[in-house]
């Protein structure tokens, strides 16, 4: 693993990950619809919502939130490309939270009572789902033998079989991560809620579409982690790593049609509970075996 | 077309009269109308909204959010005024308090009669007022090119 | 050794100089000139020694000696005046047990013991005399412009005082800042533990004045609640070299190190007490109050004895101990223990704190427990962790308290939630701020490098409690710099801009910190090479740090890519300006005014989280307290029963 390397994984991810996390998004407003029975919106929506709002005008209360914000994207882009380029994992994990950081500042600089409250709530996600995070990197190391994503392909056994806890405790902050219902605490899809739009309140046009694209990245690389536990040995369990993806991409989604949001509370509850539970488990048979 | 009227974002606010046409509003934006079809989304945020769909009349107190609301869309934008009331002032036009239709407040661009308004015409109306969005999206890409 | 001299008396005589100096002016110029002198004769102290392994120098003094003894009695005296005043009888207590135990150590135990290596240099020495040379003189020159708008402060607002508490003491507090310098040069840089002994002396008690400065009711205990703490600590230091000449007939720290090598189990009970001083000096659970208590005194004295050098002591010696943590299991435990533990449950109590001056002492004692975890591992890649905390902490946490110090003169406040807008009304010194914060916590600056480090460490040395500890520990650092941070950065309209009545001396050593802290998280993988490494390799005869060192590039770059935002970005926006929206009218949009219902005008307000309910003092405070004395006292017992047992 080379810097040039990671320089060329994080310019092909922001190439490649908004096409494809732009269909998923579209895909997952399909999907939801007929959950509903409902059709649902063509599955480039989303590339017609993110074009429209780049034609919008260009209108801030703060001035730098659109600064932040291509912060935030940036590095979401290198968090990216340092996984799939097969870099270090804990790395990817922290640039990621950073991109968090910038989102959060953006949302805090208009000083809206709404995108005040949004961010604040932000923050205690991002309490919520880091010691996961964490410790599911411990096991991916504790199980690979190193931090480097690449070596996965070496292995002679997937790491799921090591990190079966983890991987469960992944799952349900990956809910949170990827803001869905019942974690979008901070910010929902849906209209007609407490938080007018909690942190994007005040984000208008480019903004906006910033803040669009980056969940489209985010997406991507929460789902790689994801495919990650499952590949070992040949290229031929890529495939597989790609289908329990996206099979925990669609239960996040059943989730999210089929739960009533919750307090913070309950949230960071649930969540430190299952990061002990899950990530201490797993840790100790690890550390033990 | 141009990506403008793909997408069009709704903002929803009920000035006042007998929230008849409110209700319809909402109705239209139900599941069982599936408007997201159109890429149509109710979004509660006149920073995030391209049409502002408005229902009653305007009276001396809500004429100020009214204008407020419109004012933070930002452009391009169109209004539509669904109902009787909110064209015209309807039938509570000669009321102490009520100024008349949206219009006495705001630039109109699609007036949706009826008492209450029906979905198909909410409906209609919204589709014309992606052609005018569409009309305002170009004339404001022609002015950043000429600015 | 002829800059260890100047780097150690110089000080002492500018601490002189400053006692007899009234005026204003001249204090500035002595000042300046002295830090400046200062600063440069430790920068050629590390270029001299730069990356040499442990190089000692004979020098042994009986006059010397007896001058620490003398030193050591004066200390005792001061604590024994105040204690009398103050009608403070466990400060009375203390100081006669620590009276008649250095009298009895030195006429009855030392004087048969000939240190023959009074001095010593090595890479870690050079690293902390580099932060006590350059950040501490860059302090007390800070503290030039901090002290005069302290003391108008005192003159126009403190009627309700006696005349003791609005006296203007700033001489003896420039001599106790330029006394404390020299004690601390001393403790790096001696390897006789009496000397060592003696520097740690003395700037517990240099703490203990500072803190009493204004000599208020509140000043006197918290100062009180410190002296005793640390004295605490001073009596198991001694304790040990009582222990360290009847076992092993040495006052050389680097022979004492040795020897324990070879006899792990007959130091067991020394390196206890010992790891027992620092954990008092470096302020963690239960002795964790005192240096919140600290926060009372001028922030100049916070920025300087209470984070960035004072309480760095306590992690040094710990970091020196590391060794003998490696061969003897129950000191190690229990430092390991105590410092995880701190980490977590301070960083947590920081979330439930709007003072900003609180949740910046929070996180001190939050950082140093992880260095102290650090050390308790001992192995080379948490001791490469363990160094490189002790830089970036030093670095980022005196620019924090550089900055609120200003801000507070300048807003009148050092409560969090005060410092909205203050982009705006002090846009330089928001923005430096928000440089210190992000230095603290987040990817890619230097100091997150250094946790990351610290994670691998313990996975590897099987720490699975720490482990658990750092990942809810750092996960709460998140909350509690993210919503400070956030506060920081909200912009509206154009409020007046209070900046420009900074005195140039704040700015310059504001500036000074800022630059450090930006040039160590940029240039992190040179001096990972030029200072750490050597140590690692001269302790441990090989090189730690399991980070490649493209990692450290790329978050090289990517800080410096933040400071470009941070700095440049902000301005220069063609886009037009719109209000906030406050779901109706707004009247006032800056002010977030808006009309209510009845035709009136509310203003929205609206206030971070601080979940006092789950992570409040009331809450957190007692459980760890209780559990840190459990195990500092069983670690104790432990190390005196257990090894001659076995």
């Amino acid at each position: 693993m080379s810097f040039i390397t990671t320089l060329i994984g994080t310019i092909a991810f922001a190439i490649l990950a908004p096409i494809v996390g732009c269909l998923l998004a579209g895909l997952d407003r399909i999907i939801s619809a007929r959950m509903q029975g409902r059709v649902g919106p063509p599955i480039l929506q989303p590339y017609y919502d993110v074009r429209k709002l780049i034609a919008k005008d260009n209108v801030t209360v703060s001035g730098v939130d659109g600064v932040y914000m291509s912060a935030a994207l940036v590095f979401t882009a290198f968090a990216g490309g340092i996984f799939f380029s097969g870099g270090n994992l804990l790395m990817s994990a922290f640039i990621i939270t950073m991109a968090g950081l910038f989102f959060i500042m953006a949302a805090y600089s208009s000083r809206s009572p709404y995108a005040e409250l949004g961010a604040g709530r932000e923050t205690v996600q991002v309490m919520s789902y880091e010691p996961m995070v964490l410790l599911m990197a411990v096991c991916f190391y504790m199980a690979a033998g190193t931090f480097n994503v690449s070596s996965v392909f070496g292995l002679s056994a997937p790491v799921i079989l090591y990190t079966i806890p983890a991987f469960i405790g992944f799952l349900f902050i990956l809910t949170i991560k990827l803001r869905k219902s019942p974690f979008d605490l901070s910010t929902s899809h849906h209209a007609h809620q407490e938080l007018v739009r909690g942190t994007t309140t005040e984000m208008s046009g480019k903004t906006l579409a910033k803040v669009e694209v980056m969940h489209w990245c985010e997406t991507v690389l929460f789902l790689g982690w994801t495919g990650m536990f499952f590949i070992w040995g040949g290229p031929l369990s890529l495939i597989l790593g790609i289908v329990v993806a996206l099979a925990a991409w669609f239960f996040e989604i059943w989730i999210d049609n089929n739960f009533a949001r919750v307090k913070w509370q309950a949230m960071l509850r649930s969540a430190w509970t299952v990061a002990l539970v899950c990530g201490g488990i797993n840790i100790i048979v690890l550390m033990l075996v | 077309m141009g990506y403008a009227s793909k997408s069009p974002w709704v903002i929803h606010y009920d000035a006042s009269s007998c929230n008849g046409c409110d209700i319809e509003v909402l109705a239209a934006l139900c599941p069982g109308f599936d408007v997201e079809r159109f890429g149509i989304i109710n979004t509660g945020n006149p920073k995030h909204a391209d049409i502002f769909l408005v229902t009653g009349s305007v009276n001396e107190r809500n004429i100020s959010v009214v204008k407020q609301i419109y004012d933070q869309m930002v452009e391009p934008k169109v209004v539509v005024a669904c109902g009787i009331c909110a064209c015209t002032g309807g039938i509570f036009h000669d009321c102490y308090n009520v100024i008349g239709g949206v219009d006495k407040a705001i630039p109109v661009d699609v007036y949706a009669p009826g008492c209450a308004v029906r979905p198909e015409a909410i409906i209609d109306a919204v589709v014309q007022a992606l052609g005018i969005l569409e009309e305002k999206s170009k004339a404001l890409k022609e002015s950043k090119k000429g600015a | 050794m002829l800059l260890i001299a100047f780097l150690i008396l110089f000080p002492l005589i500018i601490a002189a100089l400053l006692l007899l100096l009234r005026g204003d002016g001249i204090r500035n110029v002595v000042v300046w000139v002295s830090a400046v002198a200062i600063a440069v004769a430790s920068i050629m102290f590390a270029v001299q020694y730069l990356g040499s392994p442990w190089k000692g120098f004979e020098f042994s003094s009986v006059a010397a000696d007896y001058i620490a003894c003398a030193i050591g009695v004066a200390i005792s005296g001061v604590v024994l005046g105040f204690g009398v005043k103050y009608k403070n009888s466990l400060a009375i207590v203390l100081a006669i047990i620590q009276l008649v135990g250095d009298l009895i150590f030195e006429f009855g135990f030392a004087h048969n013991v000939h240190v023959e290596v009074g001095l010593y240099v090595d890479s870690l020495s050079i690293v902390m005399a580099l932060i006590i040379g350059i950040i501490g003189s860059g302090i007390c020159v800070y503290a030039l412009g901090y002290m005069i708008d302290f003391q108008k402060h005192l003159d126009e607002h403190g009627e309700g005082m006696t005349e003791l508490q609005r006296k203007d003491r700033r001489p003896t507090f420039f001599a106790l800042m330029f006394l404390f310098l020299s004690a601390m040069f001393v403790i790096v840089l001696s390897n006789n533990m009496t000397w060592m002994f003696t520097g740690w002396e003395i700037t517990t008690v240099c703490s203990f004045l500072l803190i009493a400065y204004t000599r208020t009711d509140e000043a006197i205990n918290n100062a009180f609640r410190q002296i005793i703490m640390n004295m605490l600590g001073g009596i198991a230091f001694l304790a040990a070299m009582f222990f360290s000449v009847i076992y092993a007939q040495t006052l050389s720290f680097q022979d004492f190190v040795l020897f324990g090598l070879n006899f792990p189990w007959l130091v067991a009970v020394p390196v206890c007490l010992l790891a027992f001083a620092g954990l008092t000096k470096a302020a963690q659970m239960p002795f964790h109050t005192w240096l919140l208590g600290a926060m009372v005194a001028p922030t100049p004295t916070s920025a300087l004895l209470h984070s960035s050098t004072m309480v760095k002591a306590g992690v040094f010696l710990l970091i020196k101990l590391a060794p003998l943590f490696a061969v003897c299991v129950i000191p190690a435990q229990m430092v390991i223990l105590v410092g995880g533990l701190t980490f977590m449950l301070c960083s947590f109590m920081a979330i439930s704190q709007t003072n900003a001056k609180r949740v910046l002492a929070y996180s001190t004692i939050a950082n140093l427990g992880l260095i102290t975890a650090c050390a308790g591992v001992a192995t080379p890649e948490a001791i490469w962790a363990a160094v490189l905390l002790v830089v970036f902490h030093a670095a980022a946490k005196s620019l924090l308290f550089l900055c609120v110090g200003t801000a507070e003169h300048h807003i009148g406040s050092r409560d969090i939630e005060d410092m909205d807008l203050l982009f705006e009304r002090m846009p330089w010194l928001a923005r430096l701020m928000m440089l210190g914060i992000m230095c603290m916590f987040i990817a890619p600056f230097g100091m997150l490098i250094a946790k990351w480090a610290t994670l691998v460490s313990f996975v590897d040395s099987r720490q699975m409690a720490l482990v658990l500890l750092l990942a809810f520990g750092s996960a709460a650092t998140f909350m509690f710099w993210g919503k400070w941070l956030g506060k920081l950065s909200g912009i509206a309209g154009s409020p007046e801009n209070v900046e420009l009545t900074v005195h140039p001396s704040e700015w310059a050593s504001i500036g000074l910190m800022a630059i450090i802290a930006l040039v160590a998280c940029i240039a992190l993988p040179l001096m990972s090479t030029l200072f750490v490494e050597p140590y690692i390799a001269g302790i441990f005869g090989q090189l730690g740090g399991d980070i490649a060192i493209d990692n450290l590039w790329i978050s090289s770059i990517l800080a410096a890519f933040v400071f470009v935002i941070l700095f440049a970005g902000n301005h220069g926006s063609k886009a037009k300006r719109a209000d906030v929206y406050l779901a109706g009218v707004s009247v006032d949009s800056d002010d977030r005014i808006y009309r209510n219902s009845l035709s009136g005008e509310s203003k929205a307000t609206s206030r971070n989280l601080y979940l006092e309910s789950i992570f409040g003092e009331g809450i957190v405070r007692r459980p760890g307290e209780v559990l840190c004395t459990i195990i500092i006292v069983v670690a104790i017992i432990a190390s005196g029963v257990v090894p001659p047992v076995l």
